[in-house]
This record gives structure tokens, C-alpha cells and sequence, in this order.
């Protein structure tokens, strides 16, 4: 890899010759370059290295040579050796995909399709090889009683094994934690719905029975069931009942409505709404920035006059007094 | 492990109640299961007379400097290979034909070589000993077989199938990295460490213009296979006429050497840095 600094030399000495020509030839300049190279007429590498362009060595007549002089050739029995594409991909037919690397390259960068790749093309050569092998008389299946040192040791194998129960209970753990949370929420949704749905019949009762108290309606369909039973000795007649009503307890409910007001949803009044908010004419700074000085000087007054103490000791004076 | 002379035929009564056992003599154990099968099915006699012919040998070791992950590769190739070799480290002043000494010193004819260079990289040197082809290779993505997602396991010794993709046929240099490996990898037949049963096969797979190598334990009949391991990739740099020297038969245009990928990316780095800096 060379430096192309051969045109980068020629126009360097172009540019201090032409010194006039300066602002007009502004290429070299690095904000140039920076448009120039955001609008992609320079690539990234280019002006920077330059591949020399090498020989690679490709002996074909050697190589073939070379072949034919170490080639041994022994019977396939002592090479095992076999030459195949992968197996038919079952799930992929199932699917309906077409097995686009049949004949194409694997793509190697993804890692399941390559393994998968590989396990089929292993695959391909056992369901080859196993007629063969059984035709020269050599056995694949081990028989039981056949005992003989394995590549892997057996403490390695229950490690193994361990860690493929561990992975398995692992999972089995998340799944039930899952149902397990799915399982509350679902209570709780229930539980929620049917809170709910008692204060709504509540209310509507209450609003009912304060509608009739008000004298606003007559009907006692709020009333189901067994209550009705118990509404019903003190409903004389329509008619009577409408002037009782009316002239009934009114003065004393009055005085008490006025004082006391209608019920119902509390008024809000004490609440803070948007202008009591942003009012801000209360503020006093010197009161709320003397914390610390004040309280010093007038600790020696006598200490408690303007200031307050604090929960658990004005609950002990209370209950002192 | 001392290989006794067996006479032909003889059926050892005792040879079921050893835990640890070589077969020799190829088939005998497995006699007695075929046998039932003989009756049912005819099954022509062995050709060979069972005695140990294709003598291969295979020298692995390394030099100085390799790191855990290639020791464990080391060791378990040669337990795969029963027809391997093991010897001491190789100090890296001396030169490369040194290997080719020691090989003969060892009576192998084949010799895997593995070189670590700056204790990350790893170059991994294929060779038929006295005059024969030679191939360096860069491995990446090492993975042994003591790893706990290689579920499968194998005998001890026991013959691989070899499984190779159709593109070895397409390309010279192919051809010759595929009759390296048959070679190499192959255990012989009748070997006295080898077990008579096949079952694992190795895959070598080119995708993105390297080989990858897998093995697989064949768990059933029907091609149910697991993983057993190792694993790794191959990044084929250069093929020698000779065993670690000689003309150069073939040059890898892809290959950008570990040192080169680094300064890449720094210098890649350090250009996209300056160039935020000068817009900003």
C-alpha cells in the first residue's frame, strides 16, 4: 500500500506558482474536501491509500502436478472419504421455501443457516456411506456390551448433562414466573372490575334514594327484591305520600340543608385551582429565606414564638394538655 | 496400549470384561453382532487380511507462545487421530525445515504445525513430510471439545467419515487441499489404536472462501447426528510444493493477514475521527 502522493506533489507546486489562481483553486483546501467528500465524490480510502496492484501466484500446471505425484491411491475403504452436497432440508419443504443454497453459496455470516448447511451436508454423507460401509463389512452401531474409552470422559459428559438439565429448569422457572404474573394481573383486573362495579351500583343507589328523599321522584324502582319488602309499609299511597312529602319534614331539613349543605360530592373550595396557584402575592421572602440567621438571634427571645415544633411534639403537648 | 499380536479367528473370552480395550486386529468384537446379521443377510468377506498396511503418521505440535484454547485444540486432535503423534514445543528461532527433521526423527509422514504469532494469532501448517505439498493456514474461531454446548461423544480412536463440499472438485488447489486432508485426517485402517466401529464424520465446508470444519457423532441409522467437536475455521494463505519451503504453487488473493485487518481498522478509526472533528 503506497501513498498516492504523486498528483497531490503537482498540484502543490501548480498552486504556488499560480498564486493568483488561489481562491479559484480551492480543492486542496480541508473544507473543500469535507463538501466534496459529503457530496461522494471522494470515496473514503481512495485518496489515501492506493492498492499496488500484486501478483498473486496461481500455478495450475503445478498444482496438478503436484496432485498427481502425492496422490495416494488407496481403496475407499482406507479414506472414508465422500463428496456431497447437503441433504434435502425437510422443514424448509414443509415450508414451502425453495433451498436457495442448493447450489449457491452459504451465506456465512448467518450462523444457523450455515451450521444447518453443514449438518445437512454430514447428514448427506452418512445416508451415503452407510450402504457402503455395510457392503465392506465395517459397523457403525456400537453394541451394548461393547465397552471401550470415548473421547470425552463420563465426568464430562454428566457436566454436560448437568448443564443441559440447568438450561431446562431454567426455563421451566421463567415460564411458570410468567404465568405465575399473568395469573395476578389477571386477578387483580378482576378483583378491580368488580370494585368498581359495587361503587357504581352503590352510587347509583345513593343517588336514587336521595332523588326520592328530595321528593324529585316518586318511584321506588331502585328498590329489587327483599327491600322492597321493607319500603313497602311505609308507602301508604301515591297521592298521600307526594303531599307528605312535601310538607313533611321541611323546615328542620332545611335549616340543615342550608347549614350543612345537600351532600353529595365535596365542593372543592378548600382545592387549589390555576390562579390560586400561580398567586404568588403571599410570598413573603424574608420569612421564607430566614431560616438560619433569625433563628439564632431570636433563639435567646425565647424560641418558640415564631416557630412551630414538629409533629411528635405538638402531639405530646396535646395530649399533656 | 502395547500392541499384542493377535492370531486370526480367535475369540477372546475375557475380552468383554476389560473396560478399556484396543481391537487389533479389526472386526472381532464386532463378529459376533454381524454374525446374527450374517444369517439373515450375506455379507462378503473382508478383502484385506486385517493387518495394518497404510502407514500414516501424523506429527501434531506447535511452537512457543500458544495460548489455552490452542493447547486444548492440539490435544484434542490427537485424540481423535490415534494414528498422531505428540512432541515438545518447537522454539521459534529455529527454521521452518527444522520441522521436517524432527518429523523423521518421529517416523511421520504427515505433520501439523501449529505457529502463534503475538499470542493472538494462529497459523496452522499442513505437510506431507519428506517432499510432498505443504499449506499454511490462518484458524480462527477455535472452539474444543470440552466446551459444554458439544453434546456428542465418540470412541477413543475410533475411523472418521469425511465429508467434503462438492467445491473442492472445482478448483485445483482445492483438489489438493482435499487429498491432503483425506490423507492426514483418515485414520488407517486396522491401525492397533484405532476402534473398528465409524462413528463420527468430519465436514469440511468452503463458504466465504474458507474452509470450516466440524465433527459430528452419528447417533442413529438414519442420520441423527450431534455435535462432538472441535471446531474451526481455516483461511488458507499459501500452498509450498515442498514440506515447509519450496516454490509457491498458490497464493490466496483474499487473504488479508490479522496484522493487516488491525491496522485497517485503526487507521479506519483514526480518519473517521479526524473527519468528525474537522466538520464539527
Amino acid at each position: 500500500m503506497i501513498i498516492d502522493s504523486r498528483t497531490m506533489e503537482s498540484e502543490d507546486e501548480e498552486s504556488l506558482l499560480g498564486q493568483s489562481e488561489e481562491e479559484e483553486d480551492s480543492e486542496l483546501s480541508d473544507d473543500a474536501l469535507q463538501e466534496a467528500f459529503a457530496k461522494g465524490l471522494l470515496k473514503p480510502g481512495m485518496n489515501v491509500y492506493v492498492e499496488r496492484s500484486k501478483q498473486f501466484v496461481n500455478n495450475v500446471e503445478g498444482l496438478k502436478h503436484c496432485l498427481a505425484d502425492f496422490r495416494k491411491d488407496l481403496p475407499w475403504v482406507e479414506r472414508l472419504d465422500m463428496t456431497n452436497l447437503p441433504a434435502e432440508d425437510v422443514i424448509f419443504k414443509a415450508e414451502g421455501k425453495v433451498s436457495s443454497g442448493k447450489a449457491g453459496d452459504v451465506n456465512a455470516d448467518d450462523d444457523f443457516q450455515r451450521e444447518m448447511f453443514f449438518y445437512r451436508q454430514a447428514q448427506a454423507t452418512v445416508l451415503d456411506a452407510l450402504p457402503l460401509l455395510n457392503k465392506h463389512g465395517i459397523a457403525t452401531k456400537r453394541p451394548d456390551d461393547y465397552f471401550a474409552e470415548m473421547s470425552k470422559s463420563d465426568q464430562q459428559m454428566q457436566k454436560i448433562r448437568k448443564k443441559l438439565i440447568s438450561k431446562q429448569l431454567i426455563l421451566e422457572k421463567s415460564e411458570k414466573a410468567k404465568k405465575l404474573r399473568e395469573q395476578r394481573k389477571f386477578g387483580k383486573k378482576v378483583q378491580v372490575e368488580v370494585i368498581q362495579k359495587r361503587q357504581k351500583d352503590k352510587r347509583a343507589m345513593m343517588t336514587a334514594v336521595k332523588k326520592y328523599q328530595k321528593g324529585m321522584t316518586d318511584k321506588l324502582d331502585f328498590l329489587e327484591g327483599d327491600k322492597k319488602k321493607g319500603k313497602d309499609s311505609s308507602q301508604a299511597t301515591p297521592a298521600s305520600n307526594k303531599v307528605a312529602a312535601k310538607k313533611g319534614p321541611n323546615s328542620k331539613r332545611k335549616f340543615k340543608d342550608q347549614k350543612f349543605g345537600f351532600g353529595g360530592k365535596k365542593s372543592g373550595k378548600k382545592w387549589n385551582t390555576k390562579e390560586s396557584h400561580n398567586d404568588v402575592s403571599s410570598f413573603r421572602a424574608k420569612v421564607a429565606n430566614a431560616k438560619g440567621s433569625k433563628g439564632a438571634k431570636k433563639g435567646a427571645k425565647g424560641g418558640k414564638q415564631n416557630k412551630r415544633p414538629g409533629k411528635s411534639v405538638r402531639k405530646k403537648i396535646k395530649s399533656r394538655s | 496400549m502395547s500392541a499384542f499380536k493377535r492370531k486370526r479367528g480367535r475369540q477372546d473370552a475375557n475380552k468383554k470384561a476389560k473396560k478399556v480395550k484396543y481391537v487389533a486386529a479389526g472386526g472381532e468384537a464386532p463378529v459376533e453382532a454381524e454374525q446374527e446379521k450374517n444369517n439373515e443377510i450375506t455379507i462378503p468377506p473382508p478383502v484385506s487380511s486385517g493387518r495394518w498396511t497404510n502407514k500414516e503418521r501424523v506429527l501434531i505440535f506447535s511452537s512457543r507462545g500458544i495460548n489455552y484454547r490452542t493447547r486444548h485444540l492440539m490435544q484434542d486432535l490427537r485424540t481423535l487421530m490415534p494414528h498422531a503423534k505428540a512432541d515438545t514445543k518447537m522454539d521459534r528461532k529455529d527454521k521452518l525445515f527444522i520441522v521436517n527433521e524432527v518429523c523423521e526423527i518421529k517416523n511421520c509422514n504427515k505433520c501439523l504445525f501449529f505457529e502463534a504469532k503475538k499470542k493472538q494469532d494462529l497459523y496452522m501448517w499442513i505437510s506431507n513430510s519428506p517432499h510432498g505439498p505443504s499449506a499454511k493456514f490462518l484458524v480462527q474461531n477455535i472452539h474444543t471439545l470440552a466446551e459444554l454446548k458439544m453434546t456428542g461423544n465418540c470412541l477413543k480412536g475410533s475411523r472418521p467419515l469425511l465429508s467434503f463440499d462438492p467445491k473442492f472438485d472445482t478448483e485445483p488447489h482445492f483438489a489438493l487441499l482435499k487429498e491432503l486432508f483425506t490423507q492426514t485426517f483418515s485414520t488407517p485402517r486396522y491401525h492397533p489404536k484405532s476402534q473398528p466401529f465409524v462413528d463420527h464424520v468430519f465436514t469440511f465446508t468452503i463458504a466465504d472462501n474458507r474452509i470450516w470444519f466440524r465433527n459430528y457423532q452419528i447417533m442413529e441409522e438414519d442420520a441423527a447426528l450431534v455435535e462432538v467437536g472441535p471446531r474451526f475455521v481455516l483461511n488458507l494463505i499459501k500452498i509450498f510444493q515442498g514440506s515447509f519451503g519450496g516454490p509457491t504453487l498458490f497464493e490466496n488473493q483474499g487473504f488479508q493477514s490479522p496484522n493487516m485487518v488491525r491496522k485497517l481498522i485503526l487507521t479506519k478509526r483514526i480518519t473517521n475521527t479526524k473527519l468528525s472533528k474537522d466538520k464539527g
